[in-house]
């Protein structure tokens, strides 16, 4: 017994049909899945431009009368709805600005690493050459090092200034796009439209400025957004190791590293810029993967 | 003939890299930092400077410097340290066993963590399991690794005491520091195997091993496990240094015997021919892991050519 075409047909429609509702669904739960960490971004972006509306006082201030207060839903009182650290400074109050610092940091950094390493990976995919030969071999020496300890040396030598942590994490995370732009760069060179534009007389400015970076555009979009987490880590971790914003800054890394001697006896101290850091990071990331698997699913594997 | 070869591309690519990591200490400590200024009391005269501007042989031009540096180098020599006593590469020497101790710990906690939970993930697809999988991974790829240290020790350490908080005394002081450095890798491991592994269960060997009657433990392990580990392989290089490079912060947290934490004291205290001896020992070992990682990869998976270095 055979089935009849127009039957046939109708179970592929219906198949088809399933399948997009399938996608669709799928979609739509992911849209709900990335609503929190999307929030918490929002909320981080906001805390730390209007830092100094949501939390008024000085981050520094201390009061040696109100030290290791516990925060409001730990037995403290609404003065300090986080409590206070060793030298009665206010968490709350510290946790905000500690938001403006990596903001300020993420802010400058991101942009500006996406720009220098897309010329230098541009450049290097599509000219090449020696230079560009020597510049993919830094960028490989540099990716291959552990980054944190020129970090470290760097910022000790420089001494600690935000300008400076600023600095060291542009010159820690350009590579990753140069080495990314230049691979995408490299396969699009053989692409017949770019090709098709070279015969057809294009400059390579002109080429450059209107195929080739068109396509690795959401390319970029996808690393500016995954590095975000990782840069906020990054700045965390060099406050943390003590080389990070001058001390007078409240940082998140900072205030770990401070309330390490009071792990014991002042949970909160600790817990507080510390959770804060992982709730950012943990945002970030899924944001960002959501991104990538939106705009550029090919990166999955970016590891 | 080709693992010679392969070999020796490697050595030279090691030796540029320790050049090039030499080079940017050098940069970076005589031409933005003064040695001189860490080595003196404020209250310094002129004279004291000049004197141990003499001894260290900062007055001369910069690029003789460097010459006599570089000289110095090819030699072995890395100099002594500012405040300890030796020489630089035998203080460092002396903590690399910590270093490796803690990062094979690493390392096999991010195996043994990321690879069962892969496997498991990819035949239960879609199970609490694979759920709890993917949780992991995601928590483990955003956690800051000192910020999970930090709660490994306020648990697991001060609330009930089943390890100590720090230190290197015995099996149980490297357990913490061990999850916290692997965890991380862990995740890249088990989303790489989940993901593999799905893609070899449908293709038609895995089929045919099954037609063919093969017990089910068997087509998972000889068949679909050694396929899925081809790209857990090809990141092993780069987990590796990626582990290395971790246990700096976690020594930090820890306060791990290692050469990390050796040098975050030695850049803090401008020691720097500890921290030039340190960061060869690092370069070296991970460009020397690399090739170790190559090598045996190419044992595994003779499809690799030799041409694609």
């Amino acid at each position: 017994m055979s089935v009849s075409a127009s039957t046939q047909a109708e179970v592929a429609a219906a198949n088809t049909e399933s399948r997009r509702r399938w996608q669709v669904s799928q979609r739509r739960r992911r849209y709900l899945l990335v609503a929190p960490p999307m929030l918490v971004m929002v909320a981080f972006i906001v805390l730390g431009i209007f830092a100094d509306v949501i939390a008024p006082g000085d981050p520094g201030d201390t009061n040696l009368l109100s030290r290791l207060e516990p925060p409001v839903f730990s037995g403290g009182t609404s003065e300090f709805p986080l409590g206070t650290d060793h030298v009665g400074r206010d968490i709350w109050t510290r946790v905000v600005h500690g938001a403006r610092v990596s903001l300020i940091v993420v802010a400058i950094v991101v942009p500006g690493a996406a720009l220098f390493g897309t010329v230098i990976g541009m450049f290097a995919g599509w000219r090449g050459g020696i230079v560009g030969q020597l510049l993919m071999r830094y960028v490989d020496v540099q990716l291959a090092l552990p980054a944190i300890l020129f970090a470290v040396l760097l910022g000790a030598v420089l001494g600690a200034s935000l300008r400076n942590v600023i600095l060291i994490l542009l010159v820690w995370t350009w590579t990753v796009y140069a080495r990314l732009i230049r691979a995408e760069v490299l396969s699009l060179k053989e692409r017949e439209f770019v090709l098709a534009s070279l015969a057809a007389g294009g400059s390579n400015w002109w080429i450059m400025r209107k195929q080739l970076l068109p396509n690795v555009f959401n390319t970029i979009v996808v690393i500016m957004t995954l590095e975000i987490p990782i840069v906020i880590v990054a700045e965390a971790s060099l406050s943390f190791l003590g080389v990070g914003a001058p001390v007078e800054q409240a940082t998140w890394g900072r205030m770990i590293t401070e309330a390490r001697n009071y792990l014991t006896h002042a949970w909160w101290v600790m817990w507080m810029p510390g959770l804060a850091l992982m709730l950012v990071a943990l945002s970030g990331n899924l944001v960002g993967d959501w991104l990538r698997d939106l705009l550029d699913p090919r990166l999955r594997n970016l590891g | 003939m080709q693992f010679v070869n392969l070999f020796l591309i490697r050595m030279i690519q090691t030796i540029l890299v320790i050049w090039v990591v030499v080079s940017i200490v050098f940069v970076i400590s005589r031409l933005i930092g003064n040695p001189e200024t860490s080595l003196l009391p404020f209250d310094a005269t002129n004279e004291d400077y000049e004197r141990i501007r003499e001894k260290l042989g900062l007055n001369e031009p910069l690029i003789v410097q460097y010459g006599i540096f570089l000289g110095d180098a090819v030699q072995g020599n890395l100099g002594y340290s500012y405040h300890r006593t030796g020489a630089a590469l035998t203080i460092v020497a002396d903590k690399v066993l910590g270093t490796v101790k803690l990062t094979a710990a690493g390392l096999i906690v991010a195996l043994g963590l990321g690879l069962p939970l892969g496997v498991l993930a990819a035949l239960r697809r879609g199970s609490p399991l694979d759920w709890l999988a993917r949780l992991i991974a995601v928590f483990g790829q955003a956690t800051p690794s000192f910020w999970l240290g930090l709660m490994l020790i306020f648990f697991l350490a001060t609330k009930v005491s089943w390890f100590p908080t720090a230190g290197a005394e015995g099996f149980r002081s490297l357990v913490l520091p061990a999850f916290a450095l692997g965890l991380l890798s862990a995740a890249g491991f088990m989303r790489l195997t989940r993901s593999g592994m799905i893609d070899v269960l449908s293709t038609d060997f895995i089929r045919t091993a099954r037609a063919k009657g093969l017990n089910e433990r068997t087509v998972i392990m000889r068949h679909g496990l050694r396929h899925a580990l081809i790209p857990v392989m090809t990141i092993l290089g780069i987990e590796l240094g990626r582990l290395i490079a971790g246990s700096v912060i976690i020594e930090v947290v820890f306060s791990w015997p290692g050469i990390g934490r050796l040098m975050i004291e030695s850049i803090l205290q401008s020691d720097y021919p500890t921290v030039q001896a340190g960061l060869v020992v690092i370069a070296a070992s991970i460009t020397f892991g690399n090739l170790i990682v190559d090598m045996t990869y190419r044992v595994i998976d003779p499809r690799i050519r030799m041409a694609a270095l």
